[in-house]
């Protein structure tokens, strides 16, 4: 169970990487992250349902311009690690969504402050441009290494919340949690279809 | 530009936005992207290397998949560059270069925008969704009882991946050779493909699927129809959030707020 808790948190932190800083080429998209974490953790449908609903949920959302969405990724990680320990879905979704929200306040951030290093890099690419290469690979690893840090860190804290606090979590709160989930989807398909309105003849 | 460049262009260009940042944007990636053919470009002159590649340091920002229009639009422009004969000339042929990495980049991002961020990935979310339930990988039901073969599970997510990526490589490859082998007359080819058409037919091809999504799911609900109260619960449920989700579109509340709105909703109704 922890080795493929491990392999789902390196395999999230390297699909991360997809949204942004290597590729694009749409591994990232919780539709396609969702079932590979359900292939690692063993429940398929619970990886396809979570994947699906995480990209209805954040489809309204575009990296246009400067806009950084949440993470699908973490947000698809985080419900898939905690189902495989016996955490309901519902929950673990619900925590999905801040771990995704709270991965892009980080990337914000991360983006701001790379801007100072942006000074030293262009006295180097002046001095050394054969360095240049070398600096890219550096700034893809780090990237990596926060996207590891990151998602174990908050599978660690989702984890030891729902351990401590569901054996007191009350009847009503599973049904609010359940039907919430519930309405994810139709939540998603009533924004997703407009976008699809024939405006651009 | 030979085709061993043409693909060391292609496969930099996978790294466009590493570096991104709030001031100068993908200005690392591209400078990344353009290193190989600067470097062939300006082999008689490296102590100009430097210079080039801090105006490549300059801020840049489009969309990652139609950004291989402004790398092929650049190359050509930093050729002739390369080639100024006077002083004046290389100033003007630069302003040319400046201002061709502006007008294109914006123009791109534009065009990319709507079509890759506003109707792909939206209509091959749909498809993906189409094929699991024809399939039978029905995820609406929120109790999960059993898995789907390997295959079903993977294979929505793989047409939509190689339907996207389909689209999406053979622009940044042919956006390439495109935008070098042409001039500010065509905007760098640009004006080659019909865009407008193109989102178009998608958008065709996405209100066809949304519609027989729909009636998929009228199908599904009402075939073995049961008037209990979870059937009625479910479905008040559903035409509450579809007008809710309408409204907050409207008032461009992001549906992550909606659901999250929803569970402290639900919680506080099932304690009242």
């Amino acid at each position: 169970m922890t080795l493929s808790i491990i392999l789902l948190c390196i395999l999230a932190a390297l699909l991360e990487l997809d949204t942004t800083y290597v590729g694009q080429l749409s591994f990232s998209r919780p539709i396609i992250a969702g079932p590979l974490f359900g292939l690692i953790t063993g429940d398929l449908m619970a990886g396809i349902q979570v994947g699906v609903f995480t990209e209805l949920l954040f489809a309204d959302i575009s990296p246009l311009g400067g806009i950084i969405p949440p993470s699908g990724v973490m947000c698809a990680a985080i419900p898939m690690i905690l189902y495989s320990l016996g955490i309901e879905l519902y929950f673990g979704f619900f925590l999905g969504v801040l771990a995704g929200i709270a991965y892009g306040q980080l990337d914000k951030w991360m983006r701001k402050a790379r801007f100072k290093w942006m000074v030293f890099l262009e006295k180097n690419a002046a001095a050394r441009p054969g360095d240049f290469s070398r600096t890219v690979i550096m700034l893809i690893l780090s990237a990596f290494l926060l996207n590891l840090i990151f998602i174990s860190v908050c599978a660690w804290i989702c984890t030891q919340l729902m351990y401590n606090i569901v054996a007191y979590i009350p009847l009503k709160t599973y049904v609010a949690f359940k039907f919430a989930y519930m309405a994810v989807p139709w939540i998603g398909l009533a924004t997703l279809i407009p976008a699809f309105r024939l405006k651009t003849r | 530009m030979n085709l061993s460049m043409h693909i060391r262009l292609f496969l930099r260009s996978f790294f466009l936005q590493t570096g991104w940042n709030f001031v100068k944007y993908q200005n690392v990636g591209l400078t990344f992207i353009m290193l190989p053919f600067l470097r062939k470009l300006y082999k008689q002159d490296k102590e100009a290397l430097p210079a080039v590649m801090s105006r490549y340091l300059d801020n840049f920002n489009t969309q990652p998949v139609m950004a291989s229009f402004c790398i092929g639009a650049l190359a050509k422009k930093e050729e002739a560059i390369a080639q100024a004969q006077s002083v004046t000339d290389f100033k003007e042929k630069v302003a040319e270069w400046t201002s061709a990495r502006r007008g294109l980049s914006i123009t791109a991002a534009s065009i990319g925008d709507r079509l890759f961020w506003g109707t792909l990935k939206p209509l091959t979310l749909l498809l993906a969704i189409f094929i699991w339930l024809c399939l039978g990988v029905n995820f609406f039901e929120i109790e999960l009882l059993t898995n789907p073969l390997v295959f079903d599970a993977l294979c929505a997510g793989a047409v939509a991946f190689f339907v996207y990526n389909s689209v999406a490589l053979f622009v940044k490859w042919q956006g390439i050779s495109i935008a070098y082998n042409s001039d500010e007359k065509t905007c760098f080819g640009l004006t080659k493909f019909d865009w407008n058409k193109t989102i178009y037919y998608a958008k065709h091809i996405g209100l066809i699927l949304a519609a027989g999504l729909i009636l998929f799911g009228v199908y599904h609900y009402f075939k073995n129809i049961e008037f209990n109260l979870y059937f009625i619960t479910r479905a008040v449920l559903v035409l509450f959030f579809v007008m809710i989700s309408f409204l907050t579109r409207k008032l461009k509340v992001p549906n992550m707020y909606l659901y999250i709105a929803a569970v402290i909703i639900f919680n506080l109704a099932c304690y009242l």
